[in-house]
């Protein structure tokens, strides 16, 4: 298995939102997706993941609750607000943009 | 809404922070427990899948304040913990923070309560719309701007019609008229205005209707507007009143409206009662065809966009059509506008501004004992200081943890000042000089409380800074074994010596300017009037226009009135007089000319003060004649047409002659005209305030120049109310509907014209008193700081055989040396600074030498007592125990 790579910072955000956006999910489970949608490839760590969720919480992009989960226990369980898919939208924009623009000079470099 | 969801999420995290913590933990321990099942699962034995779980995870503490940090609620908290830290500190050590906050308290009062006037006064809007918008507009000279006058009733008719600069404007008069049909006959302070004021003004009636533009056509019906107040008191609050008819001088006017009690106009005029057109006005009236006689004051709000400057240059533009127009009354005249805030309040702007810059200097004085008080505790506190930097307290946090302290401190001492402020406010409500236009009452209210908290804040800033980063700057290893009783002492202590030099050289500035309005005031009530005030009391009558119309009816009814006066037992001697010295509604002044002399030119016109005297007034006022002779019973309307001039007239117009028998040509328009011989010179008299030097003055006989009424003045040893009631009895035998008012004695008439020197020397010299005790403190408490810090050499010195007066020369010179520096530096300042209080000073120049002197030398005898007493205590120090002590 190849040494997942470190995540761009800044994408974390963006991934959890993404992650988050169609299906509640805890931390667990967040890191789990977005580990296995990667391939394998991106492996986010406790000690970035949790601060980050805790702030997109704070800044109110994401909202959190307690409850019963596949987990077999109460756990803590995080979706969007309207304002985090709003958030989202601008950051999936923002990232567009940016690996397009990325894409080109690599492509005619 | 996202800003609510931050809110409640940092609320929840402040007010539960206990839950929120747990339920972090929660969440990592699942995370982790998650990591170990899998493990498990693996066939990993649990008690090494846990282990290797948590070293999966990381740093889980860490991981938990990081999630902690983004809650953003961290400072808070800490600055919770700092202030009931700091609350514990305050009350383990009464002693310190009653003085620091009685200080605070004096500071911040003294603060708060002149800001409350300033407040009322100068930044309160006037309470109409848009009242920058308002201003006023006189005529002058082109030669002499500052002679101010009305404008004729024509020329406000032109102005109005002809200008695109103003939206609206308006014309106002005032005297008083006879209500009769209500009771007994009496005055009411009546407005003669044009209709446009109410609208201008937004002047909203309490019933019925404000004069409209009809009523101000010529011809129109007489209609009256009435106060609240007259409506009330007269009217008995009757509902139907308007509609109702009402007398003013025997002319019927009909009620159409009552005006509620707010409405003033001008602000600091005395209340109106009744207002009427100009046009229907009794006396006004018929003056209004008179293009020569300038009777309206008037108002105009400039268009919105207009500026100023614009404007004045609209007038420039009129002022030359009306002189083309009207050569014989405008040539030579300037419309001229000024900002109607500016004319209602210029008279105390300075002042103000000098009283709240006084406060503040003191209250840096408070701060800077504040400050070295904070010090010497600093430096006792050392060793805990040091204690908490070795747990691990950054120097930012200890900082912080020592401004909560002051913030605290100040907060409290703000408290205490604004319950001081409103003590104060309530206080010298009746000090007020009654001239103080006030455009909402004084009070402590919010911008007085703001403005507490925010001084607080600052001063807590102030005072606090200083010490908490020398206390904080201090060696950690010394003062941990050496209990902190030696580091950071040398620059806490130049700290200290400065704040001492700082606040002598404030209290220094202080004195300075407290001493000169002192001595100014002295002078003032020391002045000699020209006259003597001393058992005369004045009344005035007024002669209504309906039932004395001609100028004979009012000589006679004066020479009736002195006759029976004269009978009246108790009243020593009266006289007649119209105006008086100090007349509430100011002095007349009239241009003259010299016969036999040329003409002046326009510019240098001479000018003097018009008084019309029945014979005896020099006698009852004691006014002394110089040379001639004064009036008799004979100079009537029948015989020559005589004058009498006072010392300053005769010095300045006919210097190095002889003015008696001389002619000049003066009088009360339209008698303009009329030669006068010349027959006495009297002294001088201080006619308009005891504080200005006396102009020239011209006396006239008030039979050869009557007018409808004037000032009885009696000289009397019997009380005020007895006086009145002679004079009412002797005015009533003549004519029983005539009202006798304004019955005041003179003494007291005096006091009141320098009611407004009183009050700002009043708060100007008990704020210099604060700063002397400041500085004696501060003094105090520097000397004794050190001669504590100095106990060992001391002990020493006297070991080694010095002497207790050595000892004493020794921490008194340090006191002195001080005290000279802060004194030198403090008379530059204060040189300086006293320049801006010119204005207010009568008589001495704001570098009065004597006061400069006076002040140093009561400043550095107070410092010298302040440093003597801890010296006095050091020369007693037993050089043994001294020694053995450190």
């Amino acid at each position: 298995m190849p040494k997942p790579s470190d995540l761009l910072q800044g994408t974390l955000d963006l991934l959890i939102l993404k992650t988050i956006a169609n299906k509640p999910l805890h931390g667990w489970g967040i890191a789990r997706r977005i580990q296995s949608l990667s391939g394998e490839a991106l492996a986010v760590g406790q000690g970035s993941l949790y601060p980050a969720l805790h702030r997109l919480e704070n800044q109110g992009w994401i909202t959190a609750s307690w409850e019963d989960s596949d987990l077999g226990r109460h756990a803590k369980v995080y979706s969007l607000t309207p304002d985090g898919r709003k958030q989202l939208a601008r950051e999936l924009q923002t990232w567009n943009r940016l690996s397009s623009a990325v894409g080109l000079v690599i492509e005619n470099a | 809404m996202r800003i609510v969801r931050i809110v409640k999420q940092r609320l929840r995290a402040l007010l539960d922070h206990s839950r929120s913590n747990a339920e972090l933990r929660s969440e990592m321990e699942m995370h982790i427990q998650q990591l170990t099942n899998e493990a498990v699962a693996a066939g990993m034995p649990p008690a090494e899948a846990r282990a290797l779980a948590l070293r999966e995870f990381g740093p889980v503490a860490l991981i938990e304040e990081e999630c902690r940090e983004t809650r953003r609620v961290r400072w808070l908290q800490d600055l919770a913990r700092d202030l009931l830290y700091a609350w514990r500190m305050l009350r383990l050590s009464p002693g310190f923070t009653a003085v620091a906050v009685v200080t605070l308290a004096l500071g911040i009062g003294a603060n708060s309560a002149v800001f409350s006037i300033v407040d009322a006064v100068l930044l309160r809007a006037l309470p109409y719309p848009n009242p920058d918008q308002l201003v006023l507009l006189f005529q002058a000279p082109a030669k002499r701007p500052d002679a101010l006058s009305t404008l004729s009733y024509r020329d406000f008719l032109e102005c109005r019609s002809q200008n695109r600069v103003f939206s609206g404007m308006a014309g106002n008069a005032f005297h008083d008229l006879t209500l009769t049909g209500a009771g007994e006959p009496f005055l009411v302070n009546a407005a003669a205005v044009t209709p446009e004021l109410f609208p201008l003004l937004n002047a909203q009636p309490l019933s019925g209707r404000t004069l409209l533009p009809e009523d101000g056509r010529p011809g129109a019906a007489a209609v009256a507007v009435l106060s609240e107040s007259l409506w009330r008191s007269r009217f008995g609050s009757h509902p139907d009143i308007v509609g109702q008819s009402i007398a003013l001088d025997m002319r019927s006017f009909t009620v159409v409206g009552i005006l509620p009690a707010g409405f003033r106009y001008p602000d600091g005029a005395p209340r109106q009662e009744v207002w009427i057109s100009v046009l229907q006005d009794p006396l006004f009236g018929p003056l209004t065809a008179r293009p020569g006689v300038r009777l309206l004051g008037v108002i105009a709000r400039l268009k919105p966009g207009v500026s100023l400057q614009q404007a004045r240059a609209a007038m420039d533009t009129l002022d030359a059509r009306l002189a083309g127009e009207f050569p014989a009354q405008d040539a030579g005249f300037a419309i001229r506008l000024a900002p109607y805030r500016d004319a209602v309040v210029s008279n105390v702007r300075s002042a103000l501004w000098i009283l709240l810059g006084a406060v503040v200097l003191v209250l840096l004085m408070g701060c800077a004992n504040i400050a070295n008080l904070l010090l010497s505790r600093a430096t006792a506190r050392a060793p805990e200081i040091a204690m908490r930097a070795a747990l691990g307290a950054s120097r930012a946090r200890l900082v912080r943890q020592m401004l909560a302290e002051s913030v605290l401190l100040g907060l409290l001492g703000g408290a205490a000042g604004v319950l001081l402020a409103a003590g104060a406010v309530r206080g010298f409500q009746p000090l007020l000089p009654p001239d103080v236009v006030r455009i909402s009452p004084i009070h402590v209210g919010g911008p007085v409380l703001l403005f507490a908290l925010l001084l607080s804040l600052a001063a807590a800033l102030v005072f606090g800074f200083a010490p908490a980063f020398f206390a904080t700057a201090s060696n950690l290893h010394t003062n941990l074994k050496e209990g902190g009783a030696r580091s950071g002492r040398r620059r806490s202590h130049h700290v200290r010596n400065f704040l001492a030099v700082a606040q002598v050289s404030l209290a220094m500035v202080l004195l300075v300017a407290g001493g000169l309005l002192i001595r100014s005031f002295a002078l003032v009530t020391a002045a000699n009037p020209g006259f003597d005030p001393r058992n005369i009391i004045e009344a005035e009558i007024s002669l209504p226009q309906f039932a004395y119309a001609k100028p004979q009816q009012w000589a006679e009814f004066a020479d009736e009135l002195l006759d029976r006066l004269q009978a009246q037992p108790g009243l020593q001697d009266s006289a007649l007089a119209a105006p008086l010295p100090m007349d509430r509604q100011g002095q007349a002044a009239f241009e003259f000319a010299i016969v036999g002399s040329p003409p002046l030119p326009p510019s240098q016109a001479a000018v003097a003060d018009y008084t019309t005297v029945s014979p005896g007034y020099f006698r009852v006022m004691g006014i002394p004649l110089r040379r001639g002779r004064l009036f008799s019973r004979h100079d009537g309307p029948s015989n020559p047409n005589v004058a009498i001039v006072s010392e300053t007239l005769a010095l300045r117009y006919f210097p190095n002659q002889d003015p008696i028998g001389r002619q000049m040509r003066f009088g009360f328009p339209p008698n303009g005209n009329v030669p006068r011989e010349i027959v006495g010179v009297v002294g001088d008299v201080r006619d308009v305030a005891l504080a200005q030097k006396p102009g020239p003055m011209m006396y006239v006989p008030f039979a050869q120049a009557p007018l409808y009424g004037g000032e009885v003045v009696v000289r009397s040893s019997s009380g005020i109310s007895t006086v009145a009631a002679a004079v009412r009895q002797a005015v009533h035998s003549i004519d029983k509907n005539l009202p006798v008012t304004d019955v005041a004695s003179f003494p007291e008439m005096l006091g009141r014209s320098v009611s407004r020197e009183r009050f700002r020397t009043f708060l100007l010299g008990s704020f210099s008193a604060i700063a002397l005790l400041l500085a004696a403190v501060g003094i105090f408490g520097v000397i004794s700081y050190s001669a504590s810090q100095r106990s060992r050499e001391i002990g020493i010195r006297v070991a080694v055989g010095a002497r207790r007066r050595d000892i004493l020369r020794l921490l008194l010179g340090q006191g002195a040396g001080l005290a000279l520096l802060g004194l030198g530096i403090g008379m530059g300042f204060a040189s300086l600074l006293t320049r801006l209080m010119a204005g207010l000073l009568y008589s001495i120049s704001a570098t009065d030498p004597l006061t400069f002197g006076g002040v140093a030398l009561i400043l550095f005898a107070v410092a010298i007592a302040a440093a003597y007493i801890p010296a006095r205590r050091a020369t007693r120090i037993d050089p043994i125990v001294a020694l053995r002590h450190q």
